[in-house]
């Protein structure tokens, strides 16, 4: 058993894998390994993202083409694909953040009445 | 789908390479390099599926599932062949019948009219509404048709019809050849061609105008071998020479309500029908056999209506002697032609779709009997994290699978059965004349889509019983139980209300089938009131020149007949002018001498016949009081009329009438007046299950003027009345070598062809009833002997504790009994509410005929026991020691 194992991790809820992806891409365009570390390093290690679960999420994106795909050379010279987000999935990141807010303030606001 | 090669190319790659990049950066964690793989494995996931989840990104997923769950239901059906045979071959039989009675309804109510526009054509009749005589098809006056014709603005054109027959004569033997008389706008109304030469114009449709003839592409190619040079040559019609002006095209069909789709006897010549100035001036005889209208292209049918009740009331004002009480139908050309035959078609057809939904429930009880069998087999899938959704998508797989193998077998069922009637020599004659000859009917387009529609229909139906099972399907229990079915016997179960509802719709289809049956036989034994047997009848129709004067036909009656009667083997014979149960029927109105005068509208109306002597002694009608007609009633001798029964009873109902008399007309009129010499049994006429109305009877020999003639002969012979035909033949052109003689039958096969439709529509529903009688004994035997077998360790058990054998058959046959009953029961109930529908083809009995659903409860019942005490007696056989260890 790691030392990583007593924090209390959390699955993902449902799509929100998508957003993190959109959000993760906003600061460029970069490849998949790339993503997942960013995803786990700025959640604290809170997050529990399986690594794989990323490509099919990757995929789903770029069929909606929210995000595009080009080949590019990653930090330590390997060809990889680069993740790009389009204007299509700019839109729609911030269409899903505003709604992400509402949503959490929603369920703060049940949880924590007194505040 | 570019982006989808593109973005699974290389995939794998990605993944190995995102893996590689774990692994170093693990290792430049400090972590040892084996260690550092599994721990990027183990961070990365199960590889395999999210191959698979991207896999599923880019699929059209739906429709590779559907590939996958195809060849996976192929192969279940595949491994379990006995089971698949009985479900496809079951569907077979239901979707065969129905795609066969389909292809009737297609040919015969939904295929358009072949002409442009058909929905606009209409037929007019006169709509008559007397106190003794209504009808709403009445043949209308040449009188009225040129007033509709002239005063209507509905319409594009109106065109006169007239049925006329012709003796063609010529080189080859003389033939009777059907045809109209019809109005030159008939063929543009219609908007149809021809393929030699041209239609008549205007000019030629005129009294005296010249003798012109249209030919049909059937009679050009049979009598006249196709010959291109037809047009503009003359042929002989009765006796007169015309001259051929063109042939219709090869799929010209005339707008014949009475032999619409027969075409051996349809229309083949065409002449204008020149009416004189003053036939377009006569309102009082109704010579005219419907007239032919195109609706104007804004009009509609309701304003056509409308516009000819004003007219017709105002031709009611203008002319009170002859338009009392006659208004003016217009009927849809559709209607007209396949109304008759509509509803019946109809009503086969809703009896061919219970026997379908008997199919669905026998194959969603062999699905049941199955999926419980195959309990742990679907547990099993579903622990394994298959959702639910998938398995009954799976499920629908099979049973549509099922059901377009049962559809395919049911297509060829039907078009080889559509064949097999065609070979059938009998069936051929007996074609109904509203329906098209079998030799029409195909399976087309439109039948094929509407097999392939009620076969997955049928799949969607019988596939829910399997998926009902798979929503309540408890995980665990299925696992441990092994798959045996865990269903209580004494629990209501799914299969027995599936039974039930089988053998309730396989009541009705009997119940259908046994009223039509006891209509059938109660028509059958309806006495006519004349001998059928031993009578042979034929057509001669003397039109030519030398007949033109009625003493003229009347003496070529009198020889004709008496030639006839020294051929050996004959006792008698007689003429008339419509043979009974033909579907014809002449009627006119008239006076009692002595009662006070009526208007025309209120004159009572009679049957009128025009016959020869020895007609009544020919058909055995009886003289019951006076005498017959005789060759000694002549223009010289005062006007004598024979009546029936009927007639005498209705008015001189305390009276000898004999010597009473009558006059055609009102009573004032100029007609002469009729001596009333004797009075006959009634006899059916116009056809079997009509009752008979009043009757006049006149002499040919007393005919003094018109046109009116004996179509029909009939001949009493000794023994076999077709053996005499030949000997009556050459008697008849012994006098006029170019005489036709046409329809020559016996007068039972007259008496069969006019029941053909009832009997056409019992046969079907009677083969459907069997097929539901079938369905219904399967079924029930199919769950109770299931049932049985879930039971055996439980029979085992209660034998073992000192049940006797028949307590256990008691036990059996009451679980099945019971289901049976309940069925039957249901079944009555529901037929009582549906036969109603079915009233217009019975006859003589009511809908809820206690002797046909007693006949039909009884049958049920019957094959109930039978279908139980097979599994009861196996039951009973059963040992208790095998039936212990049964598993």
């Amino acid at each position: 058993m790691s030392t990583k194992g007593q924090k209390e991790r959390i699955e993902l809820l449902q799509g929100t894998l998508d957003l993190l992806i959109l959000r993760t891409l906003l600061l460029g365009p970069t490849h998949g390994h790339a993503i997942a570390k960013a995803i786990q390093f700025k959640s604290d290690d809170v997050l529990l993202v399986e690594q794989g679960s990323l490509y099919p999420a990757l995929h789903r994106l770029i069929k909606r083409r929210w995000i595009s795909v080009e080949e590019g050379t990653s930090e330590n010279n390997r060809r990889a694909k680069f993740y790009r987000l389009t204007a299509k999935g700019r839109r729609q990141l911030e269409l899903e953040t505003s709604k992400w807010d509402k949503l959490a303030g929603a369920i703060t606001r049940i949880l924590r009445p007194a505040e | 789908m570019g982006r989808r090669k593109r973005m699974l190319e290389n995939f794998d790659q990605d993944l190995r390479d995102h893996i590689e990049t774990e692994t170093q950066d693990n290792i430049e964690r400090g972590m040892p390099p084996e260690e550092a793989r599994y721990a990027a494995l183990r961070k990365f996931g199960n590889v395999t599926r999210v191959k698979e989840e991207v896999w599923e990104v880019w699929s059209v997923i739906w429709l590779e599932q559907l590939v996958q769950d195809v060849r996976y239901a192929a192969r279940v059906l595949r491994k379990s062949p006995g089971f698949t045979a009985v479900a496809v071959l079951t569907l077979a039989l239901g979707i065969g019948a129905n795609t066969a009675i389909f292809s009737v309804v297609q040919a015969v109510i939904l295929e358009p009219l072949p002409y442009p526009q058909p929905n606009r054509l209409v037929m007019l009749w006169e709509r008559v509404r007397l106190r003794n005589y209504q009808n709403d098809l009445n043949d209308p006056s040449p009188g009225n048709f040129a007033d509709w014709r002239t005063q209507n603005l509905v319409f594009e054109d109106i065109a006169a019809i007239q049925d006329k027959s012709f003796n063609l004569t010529g080189n080859a033997e003389p033939v009777r050849v059907e045809g109209e008389a019809v109005s030159a706008s008939l063929f543009s109304l219609l908007r149809v061609h021809t393929a030699l030469g041209r239609t008549f114009n205007v000019d030629e449709d005129v009294p005296g105008g010249p003798h012109v003839v249209v030919m049909g592409y059937g009679l050009w190619v049979s009598r006249f071998g196709a010959d291109p040079q037809i047009v503009h040559k003359s042929i002989l019609l009765d006796g007169v020479s015309y001259q051929v002006i063109g042939v219709m095209d090869r799929n010209f069909r005339f707008p014949d309500p009475a032999n619409f789709h027969a075409s051996d006897q349809a229309d083949q010549l065409w002449v204008p029908i020149a009416l004189s100035p003053t036939d377009l001036s006569n309102h009082g005889s109704h010579s005219l056999q419907g007239a032919l209208a195109r609706l104007n292209p804004e009009a509609t049918l309701g304003q056509a209506q409308v516009q000819m009740d004003a007219i017709a009331r105002r031709l009611t004002l203008e002319h009170p002697s002859t338009n009392e009480g006659v208004g003016v139908n217009v009927v849809p050309l559709r209607e007209q032609l396949v109304g008759n035959v509509e509803s019946e078609l109809w009503i086969l057809f809703g009896f061919v779709a219970l026997v379908l939904l008997m199919v669905c429930a026998n194959v969603a009880n062999l699905l049941l009997v199955r999926a419980s069998t195959r309990g742990r087999e679907l547990a099993m899938r579903i622990a394994l994290g298959a959702s639910r959704m998938r398995i009954l998508r799976q499920l629908f797989t099979e049973s549509l699978l099922l059901a377009l193998f049962g559809g395919c077998a049911g297509v060829l069922f039907a078009s080889w059965g559509l064949r097999a009637l065609q070979g059938v020599r009998a069936l051929q004659t007996l074609g109904p004349s509203g329906l098209p000859s079998v030799g029409k009917l195909g399976v087309g387009t439109p039948v094929l889509v509407f097999s392939l529609a009620i076969s997955l229909l049928a799949g969607l139906l019988f596939g829910m019983a399997p998926t009902w099972q798979v929503m309540r399907c408890n995980v665990q229990r299925g696992l441990k139980e092994g798959g045996r079915e865990s269903d209580s016997p004494s629990r209501l179960s799914l299969r027995d209300v599936l039974v039930v509802a089988e053998i309730a719709l396989g009541v009705i289809v009997v119940v259908g089938a046994a009223l039509l049956l006891r209509s059938f036989l109660l028509l059958q034994q309806t006495p006519l009131g004349f001998d059928p047997r031993g009578l042979l009848t034929l057509r001669v129709i003397p039109r030519s020149t030398q007949y033109s004067q009625p003493w003229q036909r009347s003496s070529f009656y009198r020889q004709a007949l008496a030639k006839i009667q020294e051929v050996p083997g004959v006792k008698s014979a007689g003429a008339v002018s419509f043979l009974p149960l033909t579907f014809f029927q002449a009627s006119k109105g008239f006076s009692v001498e002595g009662q006070p005068a009526l208007t025309s509208g209120q004159l009572p109306m009679a049957v009128y016949d025009l016959v020869s002597p020895g007609y009544f002694e020919t058909l055995g009608v009886p003289v019951l009081e006076g005498r017959d007609l005789s060759w000694s009633d002549t223009l010289q001798t005062f006007p004598v009329i024979v009546i029936n029964e009927a007639m005498a009873q209705t008015y001189w109902p305390n009276e000898d009438p004999i010597g009473k008399r009558i006059k055609e007309g009102r009573a004032d009129g100029a007609m002469p007046w009729l001596t009333v010499v004797g009075v006959v049994g009634n006899f059916r006429h116009f056809d079997v299950a009509s009752q008979p109305r009043p009757a006049i009877f006149s002499p040919i020999s007393q005919l003094a003027e018109g046109t009116a003639l004996l179509r029909d002969w009939v001949v009493r012979t000794i023994g076999n009345p077709l053996a005499t035909a030949a000997g009556v033949r050459q008697a008849i052109w012994s006098l006029d070598k170019d005489l036709p003689i046409s329809r020559v039958q016996t007068m039972e096969e007259v008496r069969s062809s006019s029941v053909v439709e009832q009997q056409f529509t019992l046969l079907l529903l009677g083969l459907f009833a069997g097929l539901a009688v079938v369905l219904a004994s399967v079924g029930l035997y199919g769950v109770t002997a299931y049932a049985t077998a879930m039971r055996t360790r439980e029979i085992g058990i209660r034998m073992a504790l000192g049940a006797q054998r028949h307590d256990v058959m008691r036990l059996v046959l009451f679980h099945g009994a019971t289901l049976g009953f309940v069925g039957v029961g249901t079944g009555i109930v529901a037929a009582l509410l549906l036969t109603r529908l079915m009233t217009a083809l019975l006859y003589g009995i009511r809908a809820s005929d206690p002797l046909a659903f007693g006949a039909a409860a009884i049958l049920l019942s019957a094959v109930i026991l039978v279908a139980c005490c097979i599994p009861a007696r196996r039951a009973m056989r059963t040992d208790p020691v095998v039936a212990l260890r049964y598993e």
